[in-house]
């Protein structure tokens, strides 16, 4: 037996790049907290492409959302650190703020408001699902684009503790640019840039296309361009929150070709969001499953996806029918996912109301375990077998959950499969 | 469940009756759809003719062919676009198609009224995409699905009642849910209701309109395996819509892709999936990632660009703009690689309109003097091996192509690449051949019509300048059916 | 119609909304007072006492002029006249009692309110209806023709039309004094029927253009398209549907319209197309000559009218918060 209570550790590496350690968002809705990430630890390496993959409702982007301090009302950062690794940022606190600095790895999430935000663009940059929402339609795309160059290049061109105040893109130099036309906040060499990165993301005749509006662009240029957008910063973690889920096959393996051949390109690292396994397995050194606002499950691709531990990860995959092989029945995972409000939510493993392995044991809120190298799973299996006679019984769960649609739909579910089978 | 004109039966029944009805099991199609077209008209309003706009018109659909056999679950596949919901929705006759043929049971769909068409809507359903909009948020779970017991006046009250219930349960729900509204059911619920709505009718056919792709994974698994457990059950006959070619391959029998309004290939689905004829639906399957861990080293060749607009497909072959595999003219003896890259060239050239501008800024001389750096511009960027591949007769039409270029007169080039590199795949459109496995591409077996199309437009080319069924033509067309 | 989760919602804005609570304070103020206006009313409204003329209400002085006979002569008096209980919001120019007549004027304000809001949405939502969920040519036609009312000022339209019309009204026993619970109150209650028909005839097309906007993206919803190919007709399309879900906005714009069609009705009463001398607006106009004198005569129903109209939007703004489909959707934040 181990102790279930040991901390959650992220183990650290020379190559890490962002330790994300115990983070919590929560939301604070009318129907009460949300705890959409409960304490989520995981590394994400230089250069290394992390995947989190989970079902909707997960808390996944808010993850994402999380380590870019984009969350908004009513959702709030509640605890945990983010570390990250940068040599002068670490020096430039290292005095005024020691209790945020570790080596040289910064907790951003300590860091005053301003300084964070000036992170955004040359450290952390991100990219969303729906590229179409993430343009201003009434501006061109050439110009959305040569304005995130201009922020920066203004950025680089002032030392980092100036540059946090407001980096001129204030209103006032808007306001400015508006009335005297040589104060034009976008210089030219930026327009310049803007279609250089255009093109670096295989958007062919890029001159042309920047002068055009996102509605004239397709979902799959869009998202190119979005891309191209996120790189004006050169930034060392590139946060992609589906990047291709409402894109078609085809332009999602352009899509996901194109980040590849960036990632190849400039050294940065990933952190990609998906609910899509494929993706994953396409893209990811290394995976964390989220379930329940939880990390069940993380370590490198082949750990995760040849010898899941979690019983979660293993009815993930497989619930996926597969492409190469005619299609036995599937396997499906009973139940849906909870929807993570604090009072809905008993203080156990949350995935055992659907878990074919429930035991007494995941009664309690299994901790982290380490499974060997860099594999790593909440739950009690890793310590031993599945042990019959400490099954939970059947229906154990049934109206102890708040969300009692979305609990009966599994135990119904399977009832009506079975009484189908057994007809025949 | 035709023969049945005693209505109170129908709601009786109870589910185990299982049908015996010995003719659906040969080989006549439940539904044969033949030359299905379904064109939508921009510029169509008042205004826009007092204006003089043309109509430009948009091919939704541009003549469908093909047949759902009784029991069989028939896949149609494509990207967002391609026509695969319009085709379905048309052939339910839930849109007004602009041509072609639909038969359900030797019967035609498009000329049905009346009681015809009231028993067709008894025994060919939909089930919809979306678990949010296609319940009525302001109706319980029970009465959805009673309503197309009462839109058909079967059964008493109490009888629907009964049914609706009996329904709810065997998809999975409780029957103390019947009287829930669909905001108190999660998305996989809500599928199954749908899914009992479509069954309360008893109905031989259901068309299931990407019913899974609103869903989680796991969920869905869930929803697949109820529908492949009816289908046994019910003996229902599917046509199951879907982008998702995973999903594809686990619940079909057949399986129809579909390109730009068109059919490509129809086939059985291991023969699709193992062994694709079409260009296309090979490179569909190569896209979609594989949740493996090999995934990540294998080797993606993803398809250039993107689909083209509907409102101006490109001449002879849909696909020919991002086929990789697109037919060189015998004369021309290139690789296949640098044979595309021209083909690309050509697209952008003519359909897409290549910025010159850019070109000689990028070479570096934006005053338009240096002649051979643009051209050094163009074999770099344009293609992958140029020096290589192209040499004698090849090199010297493409030297001239650039040199027009270089002067301007992007119409000339166009005219002396076309001159030498048109394909049959721009000048003839491939269509599916009668077979088991058919495929429209000029790679594969064609029927005789278009063998003959190709074989005049080979001697055509001979001669003349070829291209003579170049683009343009096709929105002609469409101009003047459109009256 | 009115689910639980609707009762839940409208409840709870209700609490945490002091304006909803005002609202529907004033608007039972209002009702109460047209409902048992020959209980409540302290004299008969239409009863003129030259004697009493121009009494300010309770709490308030003014001068009054009267002829009188003083040493034999007449003589023009200046005298200081105070409010009493006998009428607390004084009296007209020709001695009628104002709590009285503003009472009775609660009553035609919202019945033609109340009427002609039902008949402007009936129609309008009719209409709406046809032409979003068929569109095409009826959806063209039908719109223009809509646009074109748009195009005219309401009241010159509404003039016009009373003009076209001519004035009806209808008279209606009053239950209380039938069952000779209120004696010597008037025995019928004068309905004004061209009036109403006329705001309803202004007013439709804003029903018209919210019900088609609705039945145009509600055609497009699935579960219309299932009922289609269920084959279901159009007409049970529209009823079973299209109309219950395009009820919300339609119940806040007919609320709202109440307000609007009461402010309409008064504006035609001023301009003395009213049709029954009992009406607010009624009132204003005669107190319009009397406003250096004796200001009450046209502020009270002046106020009157306020109050009912700030009553009527906060509930609507109530009702339009209550039935927000964000609200409806699922758990906020993720």
């Amino acid at each position: 037996m181990v102790d279930d209570d040991i901390p959650s550790t992220v183990a650290t590496s020379e190559e890490d790049l962002l330790r994300v350690e115990d983070l919590e968002t929560r939301f604070f809705t009318e129907e009460g907290q949300v705890n959409a990430v409960d304490g989520v630890s995981f590394a994400v390496r230089e250069s290394d492409v992390f995947g989190i993959v989970g079902e909707s409702g997960s808390g996944k982007s808010v993850t994402a959302l999380s380590l870019l301090d984009l969350v908004e009302s009513p959702g709030r950062i509640t605890g945990g650190h983010i570390w990250y690794r940068n040599a002068d940022l670490a020096e430039e606190h290292r005095e005024r703020t020691p209790e945020a600095v570790d080596g040289d790895f910064v907790d951003v999430l300590q860091l005053s408001e301003g300084q964070r935000r000036a992170l955004r663009g040359p450290s952390f940059s991100m990219i969303f699902q729906d590229a179409m929402s993430a343009f201003n339609p009434s501006l061109t795309v050439g110009e959305q684009i040569a304005e995130a160059v201009e922020v920066q290049r203004r950025a680089e061109a002032n030392p980092r503790s100036v540059r946090s105040k407001t980096q001129g893109y204030g209103l006032g130099s808007y306001l400015s640019g508006l009335v005297l036309p040589q104060r034009d906040f976008v210089n030219r060499q930026s327009k310049l840039e803007a279609i250089e990165l255009l093109e670096k993301v295989g958007i062919p005749d890029p001159a042309e296309r920047a002068d055009e509006y996102p509605s004239q662009f397709s979902g799959g240029m869009l998202q190119r361009a979005m891309i191209a957008m996120a790189l004006a910063g050169e930034p060392d973690v590139l946060v992609a929150d589906e990047p291709t889920t409402a894109l078609d096959v085809t332009i999602q393996a352009q899509i996901l070709n194109l980040l590849k051949d960036l990632q190849a390109e400039t050294d940065m690292s990933i952190v990609l969001i998906t609910h899509n396994l494929g993706v994953v397995a396409r893209m990811c050194d290394r995976v964390g499953v989220m379930y329940a606002g939880e990390i069940v499950e993380r370590g490198t691709l082949e750990d995760v996806f040849d010898d899941p531990v979690h019983p979660y990860t293993q009815g993930l995959l497989g619930s996926v029918p597969d492409l190469d092989r005619p299609g036995d029945r599937l396997h499906p995972i009973k139940g849906n996912v909870p929807d993570l409000i604090d009072s809905h939510m008993d203080d156990r493993c949350y995935f055992a109301d659907r878990c074919p392995k429930a035991m007494e044991r995941c009664l309690d809120p299994p901790g982290e375990r380490q499974v060997g190298g860099e594999h790593a799973a909440r739950c009690v299996l890793v310590d031993g077998e599945y042990d019959e006679s400490e099954a939970l019984a059947d229906g154990y769960f049934e109206g102890s959950t708040a969300g009692d649609a979305a609990a009966s739909e599994g135990s119904t579910a399977d009832a009506a499969a079975e009484e189908a089978t057994s007809d025949d | 469940m035709t023969d049945h004109d005693e209505p109170h039966d129908d709601a009786r029944r109870t589910d185990d009756t299982r049908r015996t009805d010995d003719t659906r099991r040969t080989d006549e199609p439940l539904v044969s759809v033949r030359g299905l077209e379904k064109y939508y008209y921009e510029q169509d309003t008042l205004i826009d003719r007092l204006l003089r706009n043309d109509p430009v018109s948009i091919k939704a659909v541009d003549g469908v062919d093909f047949d759902v056999y009784p029991g069989e679950t028939l896949g149609v596949v494509g990207e967002s676009g391609c026509g695969k919901s319009t085709t379905a929705e048309t052939l339910m006759r839930l849109r007004e198609p602009t041509g072609g043929s639909v038969t359900f049971d030797g019967e035609e769909v498009f000329e049905m009224d009346g009681d015809r068409l009231s028993e067709f809507r008894k025994r060919a359903q939909v089930m919809f995409q979306d678990p949010f909009s296609s319940l009525d948020p302001r109706m319980t779970a029970g009465q959805i699905v009673r309503e197309p017991l009462e839109i058909h006046g079967v059964g008493t009250r109490e009888e629907r009642r009964e049914r609706a219930a009996d329904l709810l349960e065997r998809v999975g729900l409780s029957a103390d849910q019947t009287d829930r509204y669909p905001h108190e059911f999660s998305g996989g619920q809500r599928q199954r209701i749908g899914f009992a709505r479509a069954l309360a009718l008893e109905p031989e056919f259901i068309v299931l309109d990407e019913p899974v792709s609103a869903l989680d994974v796991s969920v869905q698994a869930q929803v697949l395996n109820l529908l492949s457990d009816m289908q046994a059950e019910f003996d229902l006959t599917y046509l199951f819509i879907a982008h998702d070619l995973s999903v594809v391959r686990h619940i079909c029998d057949r399986v129809a892709v579909m390109y730009l309004g068109e059919v490509v290939e129809v086939g059985p689905v291991d023969e699709i999936f193992e062994n694709p004829d079409h260009p296309y639906t090979e490179a569909l399957l190569e896209s979609v990632p594989r949740a493996d861990t090999d995934e990540r080293d294998r080797e993606v060749t993803a398809l250039r660009g993107d689909v083209p607009s509907p409102r101006n497909p490109p001449s002879g072959c849909s696909f020919r703009t991002r086929c990789p595999k697109v037919i060189p003219p015998d004369e021309v003896d290139l690789p296949q690689k640098s044979y595309t890259d021209v083909t690309t060239l050509r697209n952008r050239i003519e359909r897409e309109g290549l910025d010159l501008e850019f070109v000689w800024e990028f070479a570096g001389d934006p005053d338009r003097e240096d002649t051979a750096a643009f051209k050094e511009t163009m074999r770099e960027e344009m293609f992958d091996s140029f020096d290589a591949d192209f040499a004698g007769e090849d090199a010297a039409v493409m030297d001239e192509a650039f040199d027009a270029l270089a002067a301007g007169e992007v119409e000339t080039a166009a005219e002396i690449l076309r001159e030498r590199y048109a394909s049959v795949c721009e000048a003839v459109n491939p269509e599916l051949p009668d077979s088991t496995h058919p495929a429209a591409c000029h790679l594969r077996d064609q029927p005789a019509d278009v063998r003959e199309a190709v074989a005049a437009w080979e001697a055509d080319d001979g001669a003349a300048a070829g291209g003579a069924v170049g683009d343009g033509a096709p929105a002609e067309d469409a101009g003047s059916s459109a009256d | 119609m009115i689910s639980d989760r609707l009762k839940r919602n409208l409840k709870k804005e209700f609490r945490n909304s002091l304006l909803a609570k005002v609202g529907v304070f004033l608007m039972l103020l209002v009702v109460l007072s047209a409902t048992f206006a020959p209980l409540l009313a302290p004299h008969n409204p239409t009863q003129t006492n030259p004697e009493q003329a121009q009494l300010p209400p309770l709490g308030f002085e003014s001068e009054r002029e009267t002829s009188e006979f003083v040493d034999g002569e007449v003589q023009t008096v200046s005298r200081s006249v105070e409010g009493s209980m006998e009428h607390p919001m004084g009296t007209d120019a020709v001695g009628r009692d104002m709590a009285s007549r503003i009472l009775y004027g609660a009553r035609t304000s919202l019945l033609v309110g109340l009427i002609g809001s039902a008949v402007a949405a009936i129609t309008g939502v009719t209409v709406g209806l046809t032409a979003g969920y068929y569109g095409g040519r009826i959806d063209d036609g039908l719109m223009r023709f809509a646009d074109v009312m748009l195009a005219f000022p309401s009241l010159v339209l509404a003039v016009a039309l009373v003009g076209l019309l001519g004035p009806l009204t209808v008279p209606i026993p009053d239950p209380f004094v039938t069952a000779g619970l209120a004696d010597g109150m008037p025995e019928t209650f004068v309905f004004p029927v061209t009036v109403t028909l006329v705001v309803a005839l202004v007013n439709w097309v804003w029903f018209a253009r919210i019900a088609r906007g609705e039945a145009l993206s509600l055609r497009q919803e699935e579960y219309v398209k299932a009922a289609r190919s269920m084959g279901a007709s159009d007409g049970r399309i529209i009823l079973r549907h299209v109309l219950p879900n395009s009820f919300t906005p339609i119940l806040v714009l007919a609320t709202i319209q109440v307000a609007a069609i009461i402010l309409l009705e008064s504006a035609l009463s001023f301009l003395g197309f009213s049709g029954t001398n009992l009406s607010w607006g009624f009132d204003i106009a005669q107190g319009r000559n009397y406003l250096a004198t004796s200001w009450w005569i046209a502020s009270i129903p002046g106020l009157a009218i306020v109050a009912a109209v700030i009553g009527i939007n906060l509930i609507g703004d109530w009702l339009r918060d209550a039935l927000d489909p964000g609200i409806e959707g699922e758990s906020g934040g993720m």
